[in-house]
C-alpha cells in the first residue's frame, strides 16, 4: 500500500508538471498572437490549452473570427463606477448611459449577446490589445494618443472637461487653482488636462492620482484636494448629490458652442467604443448600428434619460 | 509505469539514491534558469524601449517615488518595530486585561486587510468632520504610516511573543532564582534571546512591509506603483516602465535582508552586542532606580 503512494504522487505530478508548461507556452502564444507579428504559432498555443483566451490572442493574423462572431458574446471593458454611463444601483445592477447604449446597439441593432467586464482604466487600452474583451465602452474619450493603440468607432457622446470645487472656497476662477492640490482619476482626460493645466502653471499644481473617480470625489469633501477635473456629466452628477460641491465658474474653450455647460470647460471631448486596430469590419457593423439608434430615437430616449436637458 | 515496478521491489526506489536525487535537482534548477532567463532575454530585447528607460523624465519620476518609498519604509519600520514590541509583550503579560487587548489587536490588525485599513484611515477618517474641514490636507502619507505601523505592529507583535515563547522556561526560573524580578528577569535575560529568535520573522515581516507600499497606490500616494502605472497608461508600455519597478522595489528589499543578516550576525547568542542588549544596556541606566524601590 504505502508502496503504491509515491508512485501516484510522482504521476500526478508529471501530469501537473505537463499542464503548467503548456499554460506556460500558451501563455507566451498568446503575447505572440497579440502582437500580430506571427501569429500562428501563438494562436497554436493557446488554443491547446485553454480554447477561448488564447484563441481570441490568435485571431491576430487572419479574420477568421468573422466567422463565429454571430455566436460568440461580445465582452464590453469598462471602468466601473462612473455614474451616470456605468454604475451600478442598490440592488448591484449595471445601469448607465453606456450601458443603454450597449444593450440598444449590440442586442437591439446588431442581435448579439453581451456582458460587461469591470476593469481598471489606466490598463484598459493593453486590456483590450491583450484580447481580455472585445471592446471598451467606458466614457472613453477618442484622442490622438490612444488611436495609435486602438480605433474607436464614431463618437456618441460629447463631454467637456470641468473643474469642481468646495462652495466658499476662495477658488473662483481658473487662475486659482495655481499652487493647489486637484484630484483626477489614473489615466483619464481629466488627468491629462490636469497634466495640461501644470505645465501651463510651470509645474505649479501638485496632480493626485486616484483608482476611481469616486476617490477623487472623497479627496475634495475630505480636504485633500482643493479641485477635481473631470468629465461635466459625471461632476454633475457628483455635484447635485452633494451640497456645497460647484463647478467653478468661468468662460471655456467651449464658451461659443449651443451645448456648452454654463460653467468653465477645459476641453471639448467626444467618446468613442474602442475596438482592436484588426476589428475594422466589427467597428463598421457597430457603427452602422450606433447611426441606426440615432435615425430611430432610441439615442434620444437614452440620452434624456440620462442627461435632462 | 516502469517506475512502478522499480519502487515496488525496492523500497524507497529512486529516493534512496542521493546523487541521482541531486543531478536531477541540479537539471531542474538549471532548467528553470535557461526558461526564466531566456523568457527575460526576449522581453528585454523585444519589449523594452531603451530610449524611454533611459530618459530623465522618467528616471526623475521614479526615483522621487523610490525617495518617498524609503521615507515611508523608514519611518514605518521603526514605528512598527517598536509598537510590536509592546504588543508583543502583551501578549504574554500576566494579566488578562493587557493579554486580551493585544490579543484584540493582533486578531484585528492580522484579520483584515491591509487595503480595508488604508481605505478606513484615508476615505474613513476625514469623513468624520463635515465637508473640507478635515484639518489635514496631506493624509495621504501620514495615512499610510499609520496603516502600515498599526498593520505590521501585529506581525512584529506575534514573531516577538514567538520568540519569547521560544526562550527556554529555565531562563526565566533561573534568572527569577536570583532574586531579579519578573520584568527585570525579561529584559536583561530572556528579551536578549527572544529578540535573536525573532529577528528572522521581524526581518521577513519588514521586507512584506516594504512590498505593501505598492498598495498605496490606491490612496494617491505617489509612489512606484503610481509611476508605472501613469507612464504605462500614458505610453501604453508595461514592460519598460516594469523594468523600473522591479529594480527600484529590489534595491530596497534586498538593503533591508543586508540589514537584517547584520542585525542576526550581531545578536549572537550569549553575547552582549545584540541589538536589544545594546538598547537594554542604555536604557536600564536610568531604570535601575524605579526597578528596585
Amino acid at each position: 500500500m504505502s508502496d503504491d503512494r509515491p508512485v501516484d504522487r510522482r504521476q500526478y505530478l508529471t501530469a501537473v508538471g505537463v499542464g503548467g508548461l503548456t499554460a506556460v507556452a500558451g501563455c507566451a502564444g498568446g503575447g505572440d498572437g497579440g502582437d500580430g507579428d506571427d501569429g500562428s504559432d501563438g494562436g497554436d498555443g493557446g488554443d491547446g490549452d485553454d480554447g477561448s483566451d488564447g484563441g481570441d490572442g490568435g485571431d491576430g493574423d487572419d479574420g477568421s473570427d468573422g466567422g463565429d462572431e454571430t455566436t460568440e458574446t461580445i465582452t464590453i471593458g469598462s471602468d466601473i463606477p462612473y455614474a451616470p454611463f456605468e454604475y451600478r444601483n442598490e440592488a448591484g445592477d449595471l445601469i448607465g448611459f453606456d450601458v443603454d447604449i450597449a444593450e440598444a446597439v449590440f442586442s437591439g441593432q446588431l442581435g448579439l449577446d453581451y456582458e460587461f467586464q469591470e476593469t481598471g482604466f489606466d490598463g484598459i487600452i493593453p486590456s483590450l490589445n491583450n484580447a481580455n474583451f472585445r471592446v471598451i465602452m467606458s466614457a472613453m474619450t477618442i484622442n490622438e494618443q490612444r488611436a495609435e493603440s486602438v480605433d474607436f468607432s464614431d463618437p456618441y457622446f460629447t463631454a467637456f472637461q470641468t473643474v469642481l470645487v468646495l462652495e466658499g472656497d476662495d477658488i473662483s476662477a481658473r487662475e486659482d487653482l495655481q499652487g493647489e492640490t486637484v484630484g483626477v482619476q489614473r489615466g483619464t482626460t481629466g488627468e491629462a488636462a490636469a497634466e495640461d493645466l501644470q505645465e501651463e502653471f510651470d509645474g505649479d499644481l501638485e496632480i493626485e492620482s486616484y483608482d476611481q473617480i469616486t476617490g477623487a470625489f472623497d479627496a475634495l469633501l475630505n480636504n485633500q484636494v482643493s479641485a477635481v477635473i473631470n468629465d461635466n456629466t459625471v461632476s454633475a452628477e457628483f455635484a447635485a448629490e452633494n451640497d456645497g460641491v460647484v463647478f467653478l465658474e468661468g468662460d471655456g474653450v467651449a464658451a461659443d458652442r449651443d451645448d456648452a455647460p454654463p460653467y468653465l470647460t477645459l476641453t471639448i471631448e467626444e467618446y468613442g467604443i474602442a475596438f482592436r486596430q484588426d476589428d475594422d469590419e466589427f467597428r463598421e457593423e457597430v457603427n452602422g448600428a450606433l447611426a441606426a439608434i440615432r435615425e430611430n430615437g432610441t439615442y434620444d430616449e437614452i440620452y434624456n434619460e440620462y442627461f435632462e436637458a | 509505469m516502469a517506475t512502478q515496478t522499480e519502487s515496488e521491489s525496492n523500497a524507497g526506489g529512486v529516493l534512496m539514491r542521493d546523487r541521482l536525487v541531486k543531478r536531477v535537482g541540479e537539471a531542474v534548477a538549471a532548467g528553470f534558469v535557461l526558461a526564466i532567463g531566456g523568457l527575460l532575454a526576449w522581453i528585454l530585447s523585444t519589449q523594452v524601449d531603451y530610449r524611454l528607460l533611459s530618459s530623465p523624465l522618467i528616471a526623475r519620476r521614479f526615483a522621487e517615488a523610490f525617495f518617498l518609498v524609503v521615507r515611508i519604509v523608514a519611518i514605518s519600520s521603526v514605528l512598527s518595530v517598536s509598537f510590536g514590541l509592546l504588543v508583543g509583550l502583551g501578549r504574554i503579560s500576566t494579566s488578562d486585561v493587557t493579554g486580551r487587548i493585544a490579543k484584540g489587536y493582533v486578531e484585528f490588525f492580522r484579520g483584515t486587510p491591509l487595503l480595508f485599513q488604508l481605505f478606513v484611515i484615508y476615505f474613513g477618517v476625514p469623513r468624520l468632520w463635515a465637508t473640507g474641514q478635515f484639518p489635514i490636507s496631506d493624509w495621504a502619507v501620514p495615512a499610510a504610516i499609520i496603516g502600515l505601523t498599526l498593520n505590521h505592529a501585529a506581525y512584529v507583535g506575534e514573531a516577538i511573543r514567538g520568540g519569547i515563547d521560544a526562550v527556554p522556561e529555565g531562563q526565566m526560573e533561573a534568572a527569577r532564582s536570583l532574586g531579579m524580578s519578573r520584568v527585570m528577569a525579561l529584559r536583561e535575560v530572556v528579551l536578549p534571546q527572544a529578540w535573536r529568535n525573532a529577528l528572522a520573522a521581524i526581518g521577513n515581516d519588514q521586507i512584506i512591509l516594504v512590498k505593501d507600499t505598492s498598495l498605496l497606490t490606491v490612496i494617491a500616494v505617489p509612489e512606484i506603483m503610481s509611476v508605472f502605472r501613469n507612464i504605462n497608461s500614458n505610453q501604453l508600455d508595461p514592460w519598460t516602465p516594469l523594468v523600473w519597478v522591479c529594480v527600484l522595489y529590489l534595491v530596497i528589499t534586498m538593503s533591508m535582508s543586508q540589514l537584517v543578516n547584520g542585525l542576526e550576525r550581531r545578536s549572537d547568542w550569549g553575547s552582549d552586542s545584540g541589538m536589544l542588549g545594546w538598547l537594554s544596556g542604555l536604557s536600564s541606566k536610568g531604570g535601575d532606580g524605579g526597578d528596585n524601590s
